[in-house]
């Protein structure tokens, strides 16, 4: 009978055991988010700035965007004829994307419209966007919209710079 | 060089907030536009473009968002950030977005915060806070006109 009694007392402390040993979690390390760069950036190697916004404008189509407009860093607030010539905005948007972002958080207008800067060296064209993904990163409900949003910045920048 | 001693001295009376700014008033969208234009002068800046992004999205059958965007630049801003730091034109021209709703005009800064982050050491930082104040005393002086 105590014999009994024991074995029970022990596959009960073997139970318990057991339970509490997978209640707890399992010792794995979680990832930490990756901290997002602040800038996407891809250089055009041995290209002009006219051959650069060329190639820019039509990476943008190829890549369901429309392209809105381009300008000098310092347009309108110098004559024209004293513009900078080597650095440059385009913007462009996809039409689709903007109403979708703008209804998850209006303060998706901090990446509207799309913009790429362009910046003339004596080796090539950089060309430098803001990372929406960086720009996102307090606002969690744009953040998957966002990640999708650099992406396409990426294929368009790595096409432009090809 | 005198304009941006201005703006440091701006910079230092105007601490800087962790969150964009923001103002609004009771004012449809063509007397904001004004009013702001009015005051963007009066602190010496530019209106560099309105971008009217609710009729572009109402033309293409989205719904209307009531909201348009302006940049706003200053020539000083644009040569200060070619000569010492160059990220910072991604900055440039400064954005605000203008959003109408209940008959009230709300006028939103891009995050500043965020910029101050990555840019934590001077003349950088220094930079971005007086462009913050600045930006912040001519939104208060649109909310007074």
């Amino acid at each position: 009978m105590i014999h009994h009694i024991r074995s029970l007392f022990l596959l009960l402390a073997l139970l318990c055991g057991g339970v509490a040993t997978a209640a707890e979690p399992a010792p794995k390390s979680i990832p930490k988010p990756i901290p997002e760069p602040m800038i996407l950036t891809a250089t055009a190697q041995g290209r002009d700035m006219e051959a650069a916004l060329a190639a820019l404008n039509q990476a943008i189509v190829n890549h369901n965007y429309t392209f809105v407009r381009q300008q000098a860093i310092d347009n309108r607030l110098v004559p024209y004829a004293q513009e900078v010539r080597s650095v440059r905005l385009v913007y462009f948007c996809n039409f689709a994307k903007m109403d979708r972002a703008l209804r998850l958080d209006l303060r998706a207008a901090q990446m509207l419209p799309c913009r790429v800067t362009l910046i003339e060296t004596p080796t090539g064209v950089d060309l430098i966007a803001v990372n929406p993904a960086w720009v996102s990163q307090n606002m969690p409900g744009l953040h998957e919209e966002c990640q999708e949003l650099k992406n396409d910045y990426l294929a368009i920048l790595e096409e432009a710079s090809l | 060089m005198k304009r941006i001693a201005v703006l440091l001295a701006l910079a230092w009376c105007f601490p800087a907030h962790a969150e964009p700014l923001s103002v609004s008033k009771a004012v449809d969208m063509r007397q904001a536009l004004d009013d702001l234009a009015l005051a963007a002068a009066n602190h010496e800046l530019v209106l560099v473009k309105m971008q009217p992004i609710d009729t572009a999205l109402a033309k293409r059958g989205f719904e209307n968002p009531h909201m348009r965007i302006l940049f706003i630049g200053s020539e000083s801003a644009v040569r200060w950030a070619e000569a010492v730091e160059p990220r910072l034109l991604n900055l440039l021209p400064l954005r605000l977005t203008l959003i109408q709703r209940d008959g009230r005009m709300t006028v939103m800064s891009d995050d500043f915060a965020l910029w101050l982050h990555e840019f934590p050491s001077d003349p950088a930082h220094r930079m971005i806070e007086a462009w913050q104040a600045e930006l912040k005393a001519m939104l208060d002086d649109f909310v007074r006109q």
